[in-house]
Protein backbone atom coordinates (compact mmCIF):
# COMPACT_ATOMS: atom_id res chain seq x y z
CA UNK A 1 0.00 0.00 0.00
CA UNK A 2 1.71 2.87 -1.41
CA UNK A 3 0.23 5.56 -1.96
CA UNK A 4 1.50 8.78 -2.59
CA UNK A 5 1.45 11.87 0.26
CA UNK A 6 0.78 14.30 -2.04
CA UNK A 7 -2.73 13.54 -3.25
CA UNK A 8 -5.33 14.49 -0.85
CA UNK A 9 -7.86 11.84 -2.45
CA UNK A 10 -5.86 8.89 -1.38
CA UNK A 11 -6.86 6.08 0.42
CA UNK A 12 -3.92 7.13 3.28
CA UNK A 13 -5.07 10.29 3.62
CA UNK A 14 -8.97 9.48 3.80
CA UNK A 15 -7.70 6.82 6.43
CA UNK A 16 -5.87 9.40 8.39
CA UNK A 17 -8.97 11.77 8.59
CA UNK A 18 -11.40 8.80 9.10
CA UNK A 19 -9.49 7.68 12.38
CA UNK A 20 -8.83 11.43 13.31
CA UNK A 21 -12.30 12.06 13.40
CA UNK A 22 -12.71 8.76 15.45
CA UNK A 23 -10.76 10.37 17.90
CA UNK A 24 -12.05 13.53 17.84
CA UNK A 25 -15.27 12.11 18.44
CA UNK A 26 -14.64 10.14 21.58
CA UNK A 27 -12.99 13.10 23.30
CA UNK A 28 -16.18 15.14 22.26
CA UNK A 29 -18.56 12.64 23.68
CA UNK A 30 -16.47 12.55 26.79
CA UNK A 31 -16.52 16.17 27.02
CA UNK A 32 -20.27 16.23 26.87
CA UNK A 33 -20.49 13.87 29.38
CA UNK A 34 -18.25 15.58 31.58
CA UNK A 35 -20.02 18.99 31.22
CA UNK A 36 -23.73 16.95 31.60
CA UNK A 37 -22.76 15.13 35.02
CA UNK A 38 -21.47 18.28 36.12
CA UNK A 39 -24.98 20.41 35.85
CA UNK A 40 -27.46 17.56 36.78
CA UNK A 41 -25.21 16.98 39.68
CA UNK A 42 -25.43 21.17 40.61
CA UNK A 43 -21.94 21.42 40.92
CA UNK A 44 -21.26 24.22 38.84
CA UNK A 45 -21.85 27.30 41.44
CA UNK A 46 -21.70 29.78 39.03
CA UNK A 47 -24.91 28.16 37.12
CA UNK A 48 -26.87 27.91 40.51
CA UNK A 49 -26.59 31.23 41.89
CA UNK A 50 -27.74 32.95 39.06
CA UNK A 51 -30.40 30.75 39.24
CA UNK A 52 -31.27 31.68 42.44
CA UNK A 53 -30.86 35.17 41.91
CA UNK A 54 -32.67 35.17 38.91
CA UNK A 55 -35.49 33.51 41.28
CA UNK A 56 -35.09 35.61 44.13
CA UNK A 57 -35.46 39.08 42.27
CA UNK A 58 -38.85 37.70 39.81
CA UNK A 59 -40.11 37.03 43.81
CA UNK A 60 -39.52 40.25 44.79
CA UNK A 61 -40.87 42.23 41.23
CA UNK A 62 -44.02 39.78 41.93
CA UNK A 63 -43.97 41.03 45.64
CA UNK A 64 -43.15 45.18 44.82
CA UNK A 65 -46.24 45.09 42.11
CA UNK A 66 -48.59 43.82 44.67
CA UNK A 67 -50.98 46.28 45.33
CA UNK A 68 -52.51 44.27 48.00
CA UNK A 69 -49.44 44.12 50.14
CA UNK A 70 -49.40 48.06 51.14
CA UNK A 71 -52.87 48.22 52.66
CA UNK A 72 -51.98 45.46 55.20
CA UNK A 73 -51.75 45.91 58.65
CA UNK A 74 -48.47 44.38 58.97
CA UNK A 75 -47.16 46.92 56.53
CA UNK A 76 -45.16 48.54 59.17
CA UNK A 77 -43.10 45.39 59.19
CA UNK A 78 -42.71 45.43 55.42
CA UNK A 79 -38.97 43.44 54.23
CA UNK A 80 -36.73 45.08 52.19
CA UNK A 81 -34.51 43.88 49.33
CA UNK A 82 -32.00 42.94 51.81
CA UNK A 83 -34.65 40.65 53.60
CA UNK A 84 -34.64 43.53 56.92
CA UNK A 85 -37.36 44.96 58.57
CA UNK A 86 -37.06 48.46 60.19
CA UNK A 87 -39.44 49.45 63.15
CA UNK A 88 -41.92 52.27 62.18
CA UNK A 89 -39.88 54.58 64.39
CA UNK A 90 -36.33 54.85 64.81
CA UNK A 91 -35.82 53.70 68.79
CA UNK A 92 -32.12 54.49 69.60
CA UNK A 93 -31.25 56.46 72.15
CA UNK A 94 -29.07 59.43 72.49
CA UNK A 95 -28.77 62.66 74.53
CA UNK A 96 -30.29 66.22 73.60
CA UNK A 97 -27.24 68.39 73.30
CA UNK A 98 -29.78 71.35 74.41
CA UNK A 99 -30.98 70.16 77.31
CA UNK A 100 -28.85 67.56 78.29
CA UNK A 101 -31.59 64.39 78.36
CA UNK A 102 -31.91 61.29 77.39
CA UNK A 103 -33.77 61.23 74.10
CA UNK A 104 -35.56 58.24 71.30
CA UNK A 105 -33.64 59.06 67.48
CA UNK A 106 -37.63 58.67 66.24
CA UNK A 107 -38.97 61.87 68.95
CA UNK A 108 -35.76 64.11 68.75
CA UNK A 109 -37.66 66.26 66.17
CA UNK A 110 -40.89 67.09 68.27
CA UNK A 111 -38.48 67.36 71.34
CA UNK A 112 -36.28 69.98 69.88
CA UNK A 113 -39.31 71.81 68.90
CA UNK A 114 -40.34 72.28 72.61
CA UNK A 115 -36.57 72.64 73.96
CA UNK A 116 -35.47 75.14 71.66
CA UNK A 117 -38.10 77.27 71.45
CA UNK A 118 -40.43 76.81 68.56
CA UNK A 119 -43.17 75.42 69.82
CA UNK A 120 -46.27 78.12 71.91
CA UNK A 121 -45.37 77.28 75.64
CA UNK A 122 -41.74 77.42 74.94
CA UNK A 123 -42.06 80.79 72.95
CA UNK A 124 -44.14 82.31 76.25
CA UNK A 125 -41.30 81.14 78.10
CA UNK A 126 -39.02 82.79 76.42
CA UNK A 127 -41.05 86.36 76.78
CA UNK A 128 -41.65 86.42 79.91
CA UNK A 129 -38.39 85.62 80.89
CA UNK A 130 -37.82 89.22 78.61
CA UNK A 131 -40.67 90.77 80.14
CA UNK A 132 -39.50 90.10 83.79
CA UNK A 133 -35.83 91.89 82.68
CA UNK A 134 -37.22 94.97 81.97
CA UNK A 135 -39.74 95.14 84.78
CA UNK A 136 -36.63 94.98 86.98
CA UNK A 137 -35.27 98.17 85.47
CA UNK A 138 -38.02 100.14 85.57
CA UNK A 139 -39.53 100.15 89.26
CA UNK A 140 -35.98 102.66 89.97
CA UNK A 141 -37.23 105.65 88.03
CA UNK A 142 -40.71 107.33 88.26
CA UNK A 143 -41.56 106.69 85.27
CA UNK A 144 -41.93 109.84 84.00
CA UNK A 145 -40.84 108.64 80.40
CA UNK A 146 -43.64 106.14 80.51
CA UNK A 147 -46.49 108.27 80.80
CA UNK A 148 -47.16 109.22 77.61
CA UNK A 149 -47.37 105.94 76.36
CA UNK A 150 -49.61 104.64 78.91
CA UNK A 151 -50.03 101.00 76.87
CA UNK A 152 -46.25 100.13 78.17
CA UNK A 153 -46.22 99.00 81.77
CA UNK A 154 -49.09 98.64 84.05
CA UNK A 155 -47.22 100.05 86.62
CA UNK A 156 -47.96 103.13 86.12
CA UNK A 157 -51.84 103.45 86.21
CA UNK A 158 -53.15 102.83 89.53
CA UNK A 159 -56.80 104.06 89.58
CA UNK A 160 -57.45 102.33 92.70
CA UNK A 161 -56.55 104.61 95.42
CA UNK A 162 -53.30 103.30 96.55
CA UNK A 163 -50.65 106.51 96.65
CA UNK A 164 -50.07 106.37 92.91
CA UNK A 165 -46.54 107.79 92.20
CA UNK A 166 -48.06 110.63 89.81
CA UNK A 167 -50.27 111.95 93.35
CA UNK A 168 -52.86 113.67 90.87
CA UNK A 169 -55.62 111.54 91.81
CA UNK A 170 -57.36 112.24 95.86
CA UNK A 171 -57.66 109.17 97.42
CA UNK A 172 -61.22 109.91 98.05
CA UNK A 173 -62.15 109.22 94.66
CA UNK A 174 -63.21 113.15 94.51
CA UNK A 175 -61.50 114.68 91.21
CA UNK A 176 -61.57 118.53 91.26
CA UNK A 177 -63.08 119.52 88.37
CA UNK A 178 -62.92 122.77 86.71
CA UNK B 1 -38.07 7.73 29.58
CA UNK B 2 -35.54 9.81 27.51
CA UNK B 3 -31.95 8.04 27.39
CA UNK B 4 -28.86 10.12 27.98
CA UNK B 5 -26.61 8.35 25.36
CA UNK B 6 -27.85 6.84 22.11
CA UNK B 7 -26.34 3.79 21.09
CA UNK B 8 -26.37 2.01 17.94
CA UNK B 9 -27.94 -1.49 18.17
CA UNK B 10 -25.53 -4.16 18.85
CA UNK B 11 -24.78 -6.45 15.33
CA UNK B 12 -25.77 -9.33 14.96
CA UNK B 13 -23.26 -12.00 15.54
CA UNK B 14 -24.19 -14.76 12.82
CA UNK B 15 -24.22 -11.33 10.69
CA UNK B 16 -20.79 -10.45 11.18
CA UNK B 17 -18.97 -13.52 10.00
CA UNK B 18 -20.09 -13.64 7.08
CA UNK B 19 -18.77 -10.49 6.14
CA UNK B 20 -14.64 -9.93 5.64
CA UNK B 21 -13.77 -7.45 7.70
CA UNK B 22 -12.64 -3.70 5.93
CA UNK B 23 -9.16 -2.10 5.34
CA UNK B 24 -10.35 0.59 8.23
CA UNK B 25 -11.75 -2.46 10.48
CA UNK B 26 -8.05 -4.27 10.58
CA UNK B 27 -6.20 -1.15 10.72
CA UNK B 28 -8.85 0.26 13.51
CA UNK B 29 -7.90 -3.60 15.32
CA UNK B 30 -4.18 -2.92 14.86
CA UNK B 31 -4.04 0.73 16.08
CA UNK B 32 -6.05 -0.38 19.28
CA UNK B 33 -4.00 -3.85 19.83
CA UNK B 34 -0.54 -1.72 19.84
CA UNK B 35 -1.70 0.86 22.26
CA UNK B 36 -1.25 3.65 19.51
CA UNK B 37 -4.85 4.47 19.60
CA UNK B 38 -4.39 5.57 23.72
CA UNK B 39 -1.74 6.95 22.71
CA UNK B 40 -2.69 9.45 20.04
CA UNK B 41 -5.83 9.56 22.11
CA UNK B 42 -3.94 11.20 24.95
CA UNK B 43 -1.90 13.18 22.48
CA UNK B 44 -5.16 15.09 21.24
CA UNK B 45 -6.46 15.41 24.30
CA UNK B 46 -3.55 17.50 25.66
CA UNK B 47 -3.18 19.31 22.23
CA UNK B 48 -6.64 20.40 22.59
CA UNK B 49 -6.48 21.50 26.08
CA UNK B 50 -3.56 23.83 25.97
CA UNK B 51 -4.84 25.62 22.98
CA UNK B 52 -8.19 26.25 24.88
CA UNK B 53 -10.64 24.18 22.81
CA UNK B 54 -11.83 22.21 25.45
CA UNK B 55 -12.62 24.98 27.93
CA UNK B 56 -14.33 26.58 24.49
CA UNK B 57 -16.32 23.43 24.21
CA UNK B 58 -17.41 23.60 27.71
CA UNK B 59 -18.57 27.30 27.74
CA UNK B 60 -20.96 26.22 25.07
CA UNK B 61 -22.32 23.17 27.11
CA UNK B 62 -23.17 25.50 29.76
CA UNK B 63 -24.22 28.07 27.95
CA UNK B 64 -27.06 25.77 25.94
CA UNK B 65 -27.56 24.30 29.85
CA UNK B 66 -28.53 27.78 30.94
CA UNK B 67 -30.48 28.28 28.34
CA UNK B 68 -32.86 24.88 28.38
CA UNK B 69 -32.22 24.36 31.78
CA UNK B 70 -30.39 22.18 33.60
CA UNK B 71 -32.88 19.22 33.77
CA UNK B 72 -33.77 19.30 30.32
CA UNK B 73 -30.79 18.40 28.77
CA UNK B 74 -29.44 15.22 27.62
CA UNK B 75 -25.74 13.95 26.99
CA UNK B 76 -26.70 13.36 23.70
CA UNK B 77 -27.82 17.07 22.95
CA UNK B 78 -24.52 18.10 23.85
CA UNK B 79 -23.07 15.84 21.59
CA UNK B 80 -24.69 16.97 18.86
CA UNK B 81 -24.14 20.64 20.24
CA UNK B 82 -20.54 20.68 20.27
CA UNK B 83 -19.31 18.16 17.16
CA UNK B 84 -20.27 20.50 14.61
CA UNK B 85 -18.23 23.33 16.18
CA UNK B 86 -15.60 21.10 17.35
CA UNK B 87 -14.81 20.26 14.43
CA UNK B 88 -14.56 23.51 12.68
CA UNK B 89 -12.25 25.11 15.63
CA UNK B 90 -9.44 22.81 15.74
CA UNK B 91 -6.55 24.08 15.20
CA UNK B 92 -4.66 23.54 12.16
CA UNK B 93 -1.35 22.78 13.75
CA UNK B 94 -2.70 20.33 15.95
CA UNK B 95 -4.82 18.73 13.15
CA UNK B 96 -1.64 18.03 10.98
CA UNK B 97 0.31 17.28 13.57
CA UNK B 98 -2.46 13.90 14.51
CA UNK B 99 -2.55 13.81 10.66
CA UNK B 100 1.04 12.98 10.62
CA UNK B 101 1.22 10.38 13.46
CA UNK B 102 -1.44 8.24 12.25
CA UNK B 103 0.20 8.14 8.83
CA UNK B 104 3.66 7.24 10.18
CA UNK B 105 1.45 4.41 12.29
CA UNK B 106 -0.14 3.06 8.79
CA UNK B 107 2.52 3.21 7.34
CA UNK B 108 4.75 1.42 9.95
CA UNK B 109 1.89 -1.21 9.90
CA UNK B 110 2.20 -1.57 5.96
CA UNK B 111 0.12 -4.50 5.07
Amino acid sequence: MSASREDNTSPDAQLSSHFFGDLLDSIVVDIASECHRIAKLGLDRNLEDEEEELRLSTQARVRAADPSNSGETNSKYVVDIFGQTHPPVANEIFDCMNCGRSIMAGRFAPHLEKCMGKGRKARLKAARSSTAAQNRYSRGSPASTYSPYSNSTSTNRLSNGSTGVAGEELSNGTSEEP
Amino acid sequence: MRHSVNRPPTPDAAEDQEKEPTLQEIINIKLIESGEKERLMELLRERLTECGWKDEMKALCRAFIKKKGRNNVSVDDLVHVITPKGRASVPDSVKAELLQRIRTFLNSAAL
